[in-house]
């Protein structure tokens, strides 16, 4: 756990430091070259792909027993300012809420636009952006143990889990549909590598109730609560871009 | 301009994270617990009479807790959730010379039902057949039982009627 904090510590303190970093080292007058130039330059729109990895569902994989996911990022620019963004993840954690121990494993897929609001200077590329996806899941429970709910206990062994029948196994086959809002930044870090953290307003608009019992997480929503319907989550991607063509306006 | 805009956002954004703290994380109070089976004790003549035995008492078998007496003239019985029987002395005229003892057995099946995140699951019941086995029997002052309900899925109506 202290070494999964230093991580997370250690890349915020890079990304807002080059943030800082890439502003700063600006050359002066980039602008104004482009504007004394008598010849009207056309502006390109780089089509480019990006894609990568969530860091910090990869380092809490290394350092939980009960969680394990990964979720591949991408983002493809289409216009000046505009970016389609997919994610695609796959997770499995074992949660015990109060009650009842539970493993949840399944996948999900999110995609939508960014809407990069960041003026960069000439030749620079970073996005603060803000954008929505869609995004929908198909996982499925395993209820492991529970403990019944008896406030005024008689028996002496009331508490007693209970680990097979029941109400405990399997729940398969379910999906859940939700819609986020999303906003975050993307640094460059090195030429074509950048780094981004996001984060994301969850609004849950569909889910299929598995029998006698209830979605309490969903993968890639997070927590789901009885009487709301908002969730949230973040991303810390570590993004590879490949300038493969450009598009002329 | 956009600046500003976005900070907007993202300072609504994070206040919204904020303030979604819920409050499903602690069971309420109000929310049912795994109910007790609720007993009448009625004439044996008339099982539409309700009356109460002199010197009665029911001790549970099993456990050193004493069960709380009555509300009225219906009794909670705790099912034992962790086993499909539950074993109760009804003792009549309990310290005099003719104390009378039947151990009566209640037979069940449990059945889970979820709550919530925060509460879990509560047990439910189901009465078998036979609902009630003498253990002792001989000289017995329990005539008989009538089953008024046999699910046992909360604690409003009486599920079972001791008859005598």
């Amino acid at each position: 756990m202290r070494k999964l904090r230093t991580w997370v510590y250690y890349i915020s303190f890079w990304s807002i430091g080059f943030l800082g970093f890439t502003q700063k080292t600006q050359p002066a007058g980039t602008q104004k070259e482009v504007l004394l130039d008598s010849l009207p330059v056309k502006e390109k729109t780089p089509l480019s792909l990006r894609f990568g990895i969530d860091l910090f569902r990869l380092t809490r994989t290394q350092f939980s027993n009960d969680y394990s996911g990964l979720e591949l990022v991408g983002d493809l620019r289409v216009r000046e300012k505009l970016f389609l963004a997919i994610e695609l993840g796959n997770e499995k954690t074992t949660k015990q809420s109060e009650q009842i121990n539970f493993t949840t494993s399944g996948s999900y897929y999110k995609i939508g636009i960014d809407y990069n609001m960041y003026d960069n200077w000439e030749g620079m590329n970073n996005n603060v952006h803000l954008g929505f996806r869609i995004a929908s899941s198909s996982h499925n429970h395993l209820i492991n143990n529970y403990t019944l709910l008896d406030r005024t206990p008689f028996w002496p062994n009331f508490d007693t889990p209970i680990n097979a029948g029941f109400a405990t196994g399997e729940r398969a086959n379910l999906n859940a549909q939700w819609f986020e809002i999303v906003a975050g930044f993307k640094v460059q870090l090195l030429n074509n590598i950048y780094l981004g953290l996001s984060l994301r307003l969850n609004r849950l608009l569909s889910d299929s109730i598995p029998y006698n019992f209830d979605n309490i997480f969903i993968p890639g929503f997070n927590q789901k609560t009885d009487e709301n319907k908002f969730g949230g989550g973040f991303n810390y991607t570590l993004t590879y871009n490949i300038p493969f063509a450009s598009k002329k306006n | 301009m956009s600046k500003t805009v976005f900070k907007y956002c993202l300072f609504s954004l994070f206040a919204s994270l904020l303030l979604c703290c819920e409050k499903d994380d602690i069971c309420i109070q109000d929310v049912a617990e795994t109910p007790d089976l609720i007993l009448l004790m009625l004439d044996s003549n008339d099982e539409n009479i309700r009356k109460s035995p002199p010197g009665f008492n029911i001790r549970a078998i099993g456990t050193e807790n004493v069960l709380l007496q009555s509300r009225g003239d219906s009794i909670p019985l705790p099912l034992n959730t962790q086993e499909k029987v539950t074993q109760f002395e009804f003792i009549l005229n309990q310290g005099s010379e003719n104390e009378n003892i039947d151990t009566l057995q209640i037979n069940y099946d449990r059945i889970d039902q979820f709550i919530n995140r925060a509460c879990g699951y509560r047990a439910n019941f189901i009465l078998q057949q036979p609902a009630i086995t003498l253990l002792n029997p001989g000289n017995d002052w329990i005539k008989g039982f009538v089953i008024l309900k046999d699910t046992i899925t909360d604690e409003k109506a009486a599920h079972l009627g001791i008859l005598y």
